[in-house]
């Protein structure tokens, strides 16, 4: 069953496309891997599913819904979350804190209930025993558990994920690996992930879909995607592409 | 997580409010002089004041310096509701209030600025409702002023409506700082952007925060008006009349629940003594307190105090309020 759907999804600022027409399917329960080189337009695709910024042209359907132009507070209440990049904690907040202010809309009566989403989120993310610990005095990787923690207590259907194994210890990344399919079979949350990091996207995605200058060029499983000459293109140059084929 | 009015610190305070606010009720039957009892009027409601300034300024983190516009309108629409309609004086208070309400509901753009950009708009905000309120004779009296139907029954009964505001608004604070309210606020003054990243709408609840605290304001102008049975539109909707709610704040604890309290009572002492003695000095001291505050306890008293009791009394976590 199709979760969210994409239909021409088109942004330009000014007379660049940064985004093209993107037709892009999340089925039900599928960890979906978004690749493509550097300034390929991953990050505003997600912006503009995750509502941060408004599409040029096209629609976004979750569970056949409309949530074309929601405001980003709008799309988590309708089930679609975000993590950044670079992890945006709130500072002022202890652990436990940035996470009941997360889980607060996700099941509207009593913060009681905002109180154990939010630990389980973070005993999920394996924070559980950093409860009164400021973001601060938290590792990177601490940290970016802690936006996921975050993202989870808002009870997503689709959890956008911009590179969260970047930037972490091989250690940590296989780490992160294990995580994500588990809040992928524990939860039934569909995931969307962009990374640089090939071998942990291979590896976890059902399906990769490939973007290059706002256009997408190549939709498959990971085997199929590598071995596609566009691909190769892309990444390498088509020199390398007609090496590749011969 | 608890409800704000649970838990051993929730009763501590509610004791702690009580004790002082039936002292202080009960303060006048006793007998003070005159002076005393009108000195305590003024402080009452300038703590109702800048409390509420805290709730924007602290809270939300957006540090308004418009906020005397809200002041003076509900100074002014309650003493033309007097003037005009009769009604009694309480009520006139109320119309004040939410005539201010809604138009800080009306500076709903200026919510989209953050930071400096909010700050320098809302300066803009104050002077041109100076400007509008001064010219605008037939409602205001311009620069002559209007003078309220005010008598000394009523100045005298004011010690304890302030006295009732100021409880009230006391409690809201906390009430907004330990609620889950309070902890949207702490996020959005954070990271606005995050916040909407976890479905917390900044926009939704900037506006509530400043429509809540221009509608404070205003019924503190309308008692301060009240209080003065004279006002004038230059002085009601001042800069430094502005200024005089972020110094309170600042000296007092930004962001800490009831910080403006311990400012406000600075602030009026000061005020009263400087004033009697070297009254060319007074705003100069101000000046000076708020750099030493800047520079050496950003959380102004309250800070001070914490870092006190850390050195003399038991050992307890620091408590990381409030950037």
């Amino acid at each position: 069953m199709t979760r969210l759907l994409t239909r021409n999804l088109t942004k330009r600022f000014g007379g660049l496309c940064a985004v093209d027409s993107v037709n892009l399917t999340l089925r039900e329960g599928e960890i979906l891997g978004l690749i493509g080189p550097n300034g390929a337009g991953k990050t505003t695709l997600f912006s503009m599913i995750a509502g941060s910024i408004q599409p040029t042209a096209g629609e976004i359907l979750l569970d056949g819904h409309q949530v074309t132009g929601l405001p980003a507070h709008r799309c988590v209440r309708a089930g679609i979350v975000r993590t950044h990049q670079i992890v945006r904690p709130f500072g002022n907040l202890t652990v436990l804190e940035n996470v009941v202010v997360a889980a607060i809309h996700a099941h509207r009566p009593g913060a009681g209930h905002a109180r154990d989403r939010a630990g389980e989120a973070l005993e999920m993310v394996g924070l559980g025993n950093k409860l009164d610990h400021y973001p601060s005095t938290l590792t990177l990787a601490g940290r970016k558990r802690l936006e996921l923690a975050r993202a989870l207590a808002t009870g997503p259907r689709v959890l956008l994920l911009d590179e969260v194994v970047a930037g972490v210890n091989p250690t940590e990344a296989v780490a992160f690996a294990a995580l994500i399919r588990r809040i992928r079979d524990e939860r039934g949350i569909s995931v969307v992930m962009t990374e640089h990091v090939m071998p942990a996207i291979m590896s976890l995605s059902d399906r990769v879909f490939v973007v290059d200058r706002g256009k997408q060029i190549a939709e498959g499983t990971p085997q199929e995607v590598v071995a596609n000459p566009a691909v190769v293109a892309a990444y390498l140059g088509t020199e390398a592409a007609a090496e590749a084929a011969s | 997580m608890m409800a704000w009015y649970q838990g051993p610190q929730a009763r501590r305070f509610a004791v702690a409010l009580v004790v002082v606010v039936a002292l202080l009720g009960v303060l006048p039957v006793i007998g003070i002089d005159a002076y005393i009892h009108n000195q305590l009027t003024l402080l009452f409601i300038t703590i109702a004041g800048a409390l509420a300034w805290n709730w924007m300024g602290g809270f939300v983190g957006q540090i308004s310096f418009g906020h005397a516009a809200m002041f003076g309108i509900g100074a002014f629409v309650s003493a033309r509701l007097m003037l005009s309609l009769h009604l009694p004086v309480p009520l006139c208070w109320l119309g004040g209030a939410v005539v201010a309400g809604v138009f800080a509901l009306g500076a709903h753009p200026l919510l989209r600025l953050r930071g400096p950009y909010f700050s320098i708009a809302t300066i803009g905000l104050g002077e041109a409702s100076r400007l509008v309120f001064t010219f605008w004779e037939k409602f205001t009296g311009g620069s002559s002023g209007l003078s309220l139907p005010i008598d000394s029954i009523m100045k005298y009964q004011l010690y304890w409506y302030a006295l009732i505001l100021v409880g009230l608004v006391a409690i809201t604070s906390v009430a907004i700082r330990k609620s889950s309210l309070g902890l949207k606020l702490l996020a959005i003054k954070a990271d606005a952007d995050a916040a909407a990243d976890v479905g917390i709408s900044a926009t939704f609840y900037q506006d509530l925060i400043f429509v809540l605290s221009g509608a404070v304001m205003g019924l503190t102008g309308g008692m301060y008006a009240s209080y003065q049975s004279f006002i004038e539109p230059n002085d009601m909707f001042g800069f430094d009349r502005a200024i005089s709610f972020v110094l309170i704040a600042v000296i007092g604890g930004v962001g800490v629940s009831l910080g403006p309290v311990l400012g406000a009572v600075v602030f009026v002492l000061v005020k009263i003594y400087l004033l009697t003695s070297h009254p060319d000095l007074y705003l100069g001291l101000y000046g000076l307190l708020l750099i030493l505050v800047v520079l050496f306890e950003p959380l102004g008293l309250t800070g001070l105090y914490r870092r006190i009791a850390r050195l003399v009394g038991p050992k307890r976590p620091a408590v990381g309020q409030a950037k």
